[in-house]
């Protein structure tokens, strides 16, 4: 065994030095350490070519490196880029986006930034139509998250349930979630139609309606509410259905060996550990919430939204480009952007105190 | 603990001889079932449920407009004398375009955001740079996936109106195409900027379960810091490119805000097919409902598509 | 190859508080050219952080490392010359076993494909693995992962092998035969190694010299029979040897050591070795006390003592011994594993005096180890 292994080595050697030869000087001068470990004039040699080339031209990228950390300026490349476009379009945007608020700007003439002052501010409180349009963006994205997260959860609980046929009714369940806002709103339309509408047909066989979903100004909402819920519970299922599976099946067990009924076992054992689930998902349901324009503009093609449906999303877009009042869309615009931070805000420093960020 | 396993494992132990057991047996049994059949039932009721407005619109697409429609149930499939094709072809016929433009920027801006938010990710995770630098860099991109979009509505059009992009694109008006396209180019630029938050979002999420040790050891192994992303961590995310990719996709072909503010009207030769969609049925006369519904399904095929071949890889973008 | 020195090498990591944690506290090693060293210590001791800063992985906070005399430190990884085998193998998962141990060549140098193929399959020859060459890792075993792992290591030539613990992933019975493996390996390159490990065992059988480390600090670098035989402190006789040594806090009244259990006669160098010292441990190995059945203890260094508890090993019995009935403090002792011998019984057991360790107890530096003229040339029994 030995002979055949210092045979091996002997050809090791071999090919290393075929290497030495050919390859060039830099690697030559490393390799050349190897073979004449001893010989000081070819570490030094080695030392001056490594030497010379990091300390002459990286001098800057050093101190770059020194500030920030080793991989700095090498990391640079891949994330830099991404985060310029995004910090100009978003950020950079945004800055703007206030910036045009404080103008006096609308109509086809560009904005003047020499007289910037909170004139549009004092405007949009003393707007009763904005003032709904607040309460009712309210309303929808707290009645859409709260009822989306519970028949989610019980989407999750019923697949969780090892049942057959389970990816299929899972495939089923989020399909409304991969269609566009578009799409949806065609569906609902049609389902909420007055007079052959299946709502209202179904409703009709216990006596009920018939109803106008969209023309009463006092339901549209809760029927846009409802369609969204419809859309949406799919993506709160597979997100909850995560958190269950994540869950050891010792929590069952042992809750079980404890004599809790299945009702217990879900509401003392099995719910708390959904808390890290439900905080994302009603974040991301939010703030679909939130971007409901798409669904509002689809149901009336036009900017101008059913009676008793106009969100702030709805009113910001409808006033800059059909009544072309940019300053006034912009303070608009930035009293949803403050909306939308007090959620996200308190969301990302919980997740930055999980170790998440 | 041990009486339970006592009791299944050894049954003609028990104390209640094989009587007793035959009906505990049949007791479980009965409880069983009828456990098992309520939880079915509400299982397909719930697909009912889902599944009424897709089933419905797809029925009154192949329905005569006013007459099938006013005298079918809205669920009934239509029967010979109100069926007709009509509705499916004036609908492609009106929609057709939008789908090409759609994909003219859905593809490009969905391989553009997935590739940068990879690109983003990995410079994030991998890299070793000091936690309180990063931290607020990586704060403001996961941020961005949050933004109501009204928030840069004005500030877009002002920059995309400012752009000399049209000049800049001369050549290809040159070539033929109309000036209208440069709406497309607006379009694709601004899904890639708004789309690499939730990318880099769902590739960090994959990197930081990378093995540590792995990258390690191709740094060790000579492998430069754009190398490692080239020959390992590249190859080893196609699973999660696949994710990212279907993700964005269906995000992007259904996104309506940004094509209403940069392209405007459906009547633009660079229409995507969900602003088409949106207008569709609307101006003829009434609401013409079957052609509506068929356009909706035109609109929504490659989503559709898309989603029942890659469902697992969509369910866990979603998820994530 | 090349001579690898460790010069008061300090590693402080700063907590997000702002807390300095000292995780590495100036270690100096030398490892002589072609040498295996073993660097072994508990869990947290900053074995690994001292061969990641080898590595290059992690910075040097203070101190030098050399490699074949000129410094290392504040190099990349890649520019040391050194190659790494991990715990985890840390494979590239989507190449195959050849892509895997090509992949360092072809990074690091311009060789050209036939000769980076030549160096692959030589390696997989010494490793007899090369009907593995175009398997996947996921296709492999734990052990044969292990041994690309190395192949990727050996391919690259390098100065220096790191190898982090690369064997606690395998069953005992493939451990201890990559163990012998990596020796000889190790053995017929010639090539300078740092092995980490947490397991002492590892550490006896296969360093050429091992160094100790506990809280960051160097306890005693040596050949394993000196750190056995001539530990430098309390930790390092603890640690080295299984079952451990057993310890008797004693305090030195005249020329008897003192415990609350019994008294023991110092010869003369004991009573010279530990003059001055306020408290004293005294250390004697389990197989170094002789047992047996015939009581009562009729010399000044032999005590009356009851079998708690006998553990058989098959080559040897591990006998806990009390000195009274059903007591709680025991220490150990190891007999031949024929011997019969059963709990309650009562015994004598002598503590010789040529076996016998003291150690400062405030310090834990040791005062006397036990004397060397027969032991030397023997194995020590682990």
């Amino acid at each position: 065994m030995r002979d055949i292994l210092s045979s091996v080595r002997q050809r090791l050697r071999r090919v290393a030095r075929a290497t030495r030869t050919s390859g060039d000087a830099g690697h030559g001068g490393e390799d050349g350490t190897e073979a004449n470990g001893d010989d000081p004039a070819l570490d030094d040699g080695a030392v001056v070519t490594d030497g010379g080339t990091t300390a002459g031209s990286d001098g800057f990228v050093d101190r770059l490196n020194d500030r920030f950390g080793d991989d700095f300026t090498e990391s640079a490349p891949f994330w830099l880029p991404p985060f310029l476009l995004v910090g100009l379009f978003v950020y950079g945007a945004i800055a703007w986006n206030f910036v045009i608020s404080l103008t006096d700007y609308q109509g086809f003439i560009g904005p003047d930034y020499s007289d910037l002052d909170f004139e549009m501010y004092v405007r949009a409180i003393n707007d009763s139509a904005v003032i709904d349009a607040t309460v009712n963006t309210f309303l929808l994205v707290v009645a859409f998250t709260a009822v989306a997260l519970g028949f989610g959860l019980l989407l999750a609980i019923l697949i969780d349930r090892n049942i057959r046929f389970e990816n299929t009714f899972r495939t089923i369940y989020l399909l409304p979630m991969s269609l566009s806002f578009v799409v949806t709103a065609q569906f609902w339309l049609w389902m909420y139609n007055y007079n052959n509408g299946v709502v209202n047909i179904v409703l009709g066989t216990v006596g009920i309606g018939p109803i106008s979903w969209i023309g009463n100004s006092s339901i549209v909402l809760w029927a846009v509410v409802f369609a969204l819920v419809w859309q949406f519970s799919g993506y709160t299922m597979v997100v909850y259905l995560a958190g269950l599976r994540a869950i050891p099946t010792e929590h069952y067990e042992a809750a079980r060996v404890d004599g809790a009924s299945t009702l217990k076992m879900y509401w003392r054992v099995i719910l708390p550990q959904l808390k890290g689930s439900t905080i994302s998902a009603a974040i991301v349901l939010m703030v679909f919430a939130l971007k409901a324009f798409d669904f509002l503009y689809s149901l009336v093609s036009g900017y101008r939204p059913p009676n008793g449906a106009d969100i702030l999303a709805t009113k910001m877009v409808r006033e800059a480009y059909s009544t072309n009042n940019w300053a006034y869309a912009s303070a608009i615009a930035i009293i949803l952007f403050l909306m939308a931070l007090s959620i996200i805000g308190p969301y990302l420093y919980y997740e930055y105190k999980q170790g998440n960020l | 603990m041990s009486d339970a396993r006592h009791d299944e494992s050894d049954p003609t132990d028990s104390a209640g001889g094989t009587d007793g057991l035959a009906d505990r047996l049949r007791d479980d049994l009965a409880g069983l079932d009828g456990y098992r059949v309520a939880l079915y039932a509400t299982i397909l009721t719930m697909t009912v449920f889902f599944l009424t407005p897709i089933e419905s619109g797809l029925v009154t697409a192949f329905k005569t407009n006013p007459e099938g429609i006013s005298s079918t149930l809205p669920f009934a499939p239509p029967p010979p004398q109100f069926f007709t094709l009509e509705k499916w072809q004036t609908a492609m016929a009106a929609l057709g375009r939008g789908m090409v433009n759609s994909a003219l920027y859905a593809v490009p801006a969905t391989i553009l955001s997935a590739l940068l938010g990879s690109f983003a990710a990995y410079g994030l995770t991998q890299a070793d740079w000091r936690a309180r630098y990063k931290a607020p860099v990586l704060t403001m991109l996961v941020a961005g996936i949050f933004i109501p979009y009204q928030a840069v509505l004005v500030p877009l059009s002002q920059f995309w109106g400012a752009m000399p992009l049209q000049e800049l694109l001369t050549p290809l008006w040159v070539l033929g195409v109309p000036e209208a396209y440069t709406g497309l180019v607006e379009l694709t630029i601004t899904h890639v900027a708004y789309g690499i938050p939730i990318c880099m979002v769902l590739f960090r999420s994959y990197y930081r379960n990378v093995s540590e040790e792995m990258i390690e050891a191709a740094r060790l192994d000579g492998a430069t810091f754009r190398r490692v992303y080239r020959r390992i961590v590249f190859p080893i995310s196609t699973p999660m490119f696949a994710v990212v990719l279907i993700y964005q996709f269906t995000q992007i072909w259904n996104d309506l805000l940004f094509a209403l503010i940069l392209v405007s009207t459906e009547s633009s030769p660079a229409a995507p097919v969900v602003l088409i969609l949106a207008g569709l049925g609307e101006s003829m006369e009434g609401q013409d409902f079957a052609l509506r519904m068929a356009g909706a399904f035109i609109a929504a095929l490659p989503t559709l598509i898309v989603y029942i071949m890659f469902g697992e890889e969509f369910a866990e973008g979603v998820a994530t | 190859m090349a001579r690898l020195e460790l010069d008061d090498v300090r590693k402080v990591f700063t907590d997000d508080d702002g807390s300095d944690i000292v995780a590495v506290d100036d270690v100096t090693v030398d490892i002589e050219d072609g040498d295996f060293l073993v660097l072994v210590g508990p869990s947290g001791c900053g074995k690994s952080t001292t061969l990641r800063m080898v590595a290059g992985l992690e910075t040097v906070t203070d101190g030098d490392i050399r490699l074949g005399g000129r410094s290392i430190v504040g190099q990349k990884p890649q520019d040391r010359d050194i190659a790494m085998v991990f715990q985890s193998y840390a494979l590239y998962p989507h190449m195959t076993t050849r892509e895997n141990m090509s992949f360092g060549l072809e990074e690091s140098t311009d060789m050209a494909d036939a000769e980076i193929d030549e160096r692959v399959e030589n390696a997989a020859d010494l490793l007899d693995i090369p009907e593995l060459l175009d398997r996947k890792p996921s296709e492999l075993s734990g052990g044969q992962q292990q041994r690309v792992a190395l192949g990727r290591a050996i391919v690259r030539e390098p100065e220096v092998f790191l190898m982090d613990e690369p064997l606690s992933n395998l069953d005992a019975k493939l451990r201890s035969q990559m163990r012998t493996e990596l020796q000889r390996i190790q053995e017929d390159l010639g090539t300078t190694t740092v092995y980490v490990t947490h397991d002492q065992t590892e550490a006896m059988t296969m360093g050429d010299r091992i160094a100790i480390l506990d809280g960051g600090e160097l306890q005693q670098v040596g050949t394993p029979l000196e750190c056995y035989h001539r530990p430098a402190n309390h930790f390092v006789a603890g640690f080295i040897g299984e079952p451990a040594m057993n310890f008797f806090d004693a305090t030195v009244e005249g020329d008897r050591l003192v415990t609350d259990r019994f008294e023991y006669p110092l010869t003369a160098d004991m009573r010279e070795a530990v003059e001055g010292a306020d408290g004293v441990t005294l250390g004697v190995r389990p197989e170094d006390i002789e047992v047996t059945a015939d009581g009562p203890a009729s010399d000044d260094d032999e005590f009356d003592t009851v079998v708690d508890v006998v553990e058989p090993m098959g080559n040897e019995n591990a006998v806990y011994l009390g000195f009274e009935a059903d007591s709680r403090d025991t220490f150990v002792a190891t007999v031949g594993g024929m011997r019969r011998i059963d709990a309650g019984e009562s015994v004598v057991a002598r503590f010789p005096s040529d076996a016998v360790h003291l150690f400062d107890a405030a310090s834990g530096d040791a005062l006397h180890n036990r004397s060397l003229e027969d032991a030397a040339d023997t194995e020590p029994r682990i």
